[in-house]
């Protein structure tokens, strides 16, 4: 039996992906491990979200079709760099957004962020689309395609329900 | 007359445009290097200040897993890099071999008015980036950049080149690109 993160990452190589940035969550542990095992792809840890979506732009000139992986909360600390850089430049990168302070979360400081997800991604004029049933696999996937036709950076924003964690404690 | 970026960028011209993929940093740094020699395989940032570093480092990478033999410049300036230091980390570890960090090190915001950075202060980019897990590290003053970028041209990297010279800029027009345009001739020359 295979578990939704194996199955995401099949879904996003499918349609396309095959350069990786991730700075850490939870919620997507298990991703990055997969990444970081995975010979057929390039990946790359970064420090911080907006170094992510540098070596996303710069992949991107290389030829590559990149995926950021990353929490909801470094959302608020690279809008700038998406309007001048993702936005500007008209560049197609995936964003697989943890959804945390959703319900399923414990920390409390996860909320306010949470409700600001969709608002700034509102303002940004980023297209997203939010997952809650891990079997939507699929369209998370078709995401990467999206992005090319787009011709802009998308988001997929997967909440606790869609990690299948809705009900277990997590930090 | 001082050495600065602009004449730095003059001497290392005739080696590096046409011979590498460039990434130039924003403001300044961009506009003068298209105005000393313009090129498709130029790629001039018009925002996003801080990630000319990491951008260089993501088309090297991607480069590199397509055993493209092209060399990648990334023109990086010490009040930018100050911005997103985690990247030096991240390049000390995943940098790849046909990676070169061209830190041009002023001490100052150029494109701002040449307010001092902390590297006119205590800070030294080199140790940083040493500290940082990368091994091949040049320090050089004014004119001696042009050498160490060839021979850093000539091994393997991931290189790092803290290239000192004067602050200071002359007056340049903005770059009178889309950057739709700048994308896609890039791109084109990229994948050739």
């Amino acid at each position: 039996m295979t578990t939704v993160s194996q199955e995401l990452l099949e879904e996003l190589k499918r349609n396309g992906a095959d350069y990786f940035a991730s700075v850490p969550c939870k919620l997507l542990g298990e991703l990055i491990d997969l990444l970081d095992q995975d010979q057929t792809i390039a990946y790359t840890p970064v420090a911080k979200e907006e170094e992510g979506l540098g070596v996303c732009a710069g992949a991107y000139l290389g030829g590559k079709t990149p995926v950021m992986v990353m929490q909801n909360t470094g959302l608020g600390t690279i809008v700038t760099s998406l309007f001048s850089l993702g936005l500007f430049y008209n560049l197609p990168i995936t964003m697989i957004i943890s959804h945390r302070g959703t319900p399923g979360e414990k920390i409390g400081t996860q909320v306010p962020m949470s409700n600001a997800t969709k608002p700034i991604l509102d303002v940004l004029g980023i297209p997203y689309f939010a997952f809650s049933n891990p079997a939507d696999v699929q369209k998370v996937g078709r995401l990467v395609s999206h992005a090319q036709v787009a011709q802009k950076p998308v988001a997929a924003l997967l909440d606790f329900d869609f990690w299948g964690k809705g009900g277990i404690n997590n930090q | 007359m001082s050495y600065r970026r602009y004449e730095l960028l003059k001497d290392i011209a005739p080696i590096m445009v046409g011979n590498a993929l460039i990434i130039a940093n924003i403001g300044f740094p961009s506009q003068e290097l298209y105005n000393i020699q313009d090129s498709p395989q130029n790629f001039y940032m018009l925002g996003s200040m801080g990630l000319s570093s990491s951008i260089g480092l993501g088309l090297a990478q991607s480069l590199a897993s397509k055993n493209d033999p092209q060399t990648v410049i990334a023109i990086d300036g010490d009040g930018s890099v100050l911005m997103n230091l985690g990247t030096l980390a991240t390049i000390g570890n995943y940098g790849p071999s046909n990676f070169i960090l061209l830190l041009v090190d002023n001490g100052a915001y150029g494109s701002t008015g040449d307010q001092p950075t902390h590297t006119a202060g205590k800070t030294d980019l080199a140790g940083m980036a040493r500290a940082a897990g990368i091994e091949s590290v040049h320090v050089t003053q004014d004119d001696e950049a042009k050498i160490a970028l060839e021979q850093c041209m000539k091994t393997l990297g991931p290189h790092v080149i803290v290239a000192k010279v004067a602050p200071g800029s002359p007056q340049l027009k903005p770059i009178p690109m889309d950057p739709g345009y700048i994308r896609d001739r890039f791109r084109q020359v990229v994948s050739g």
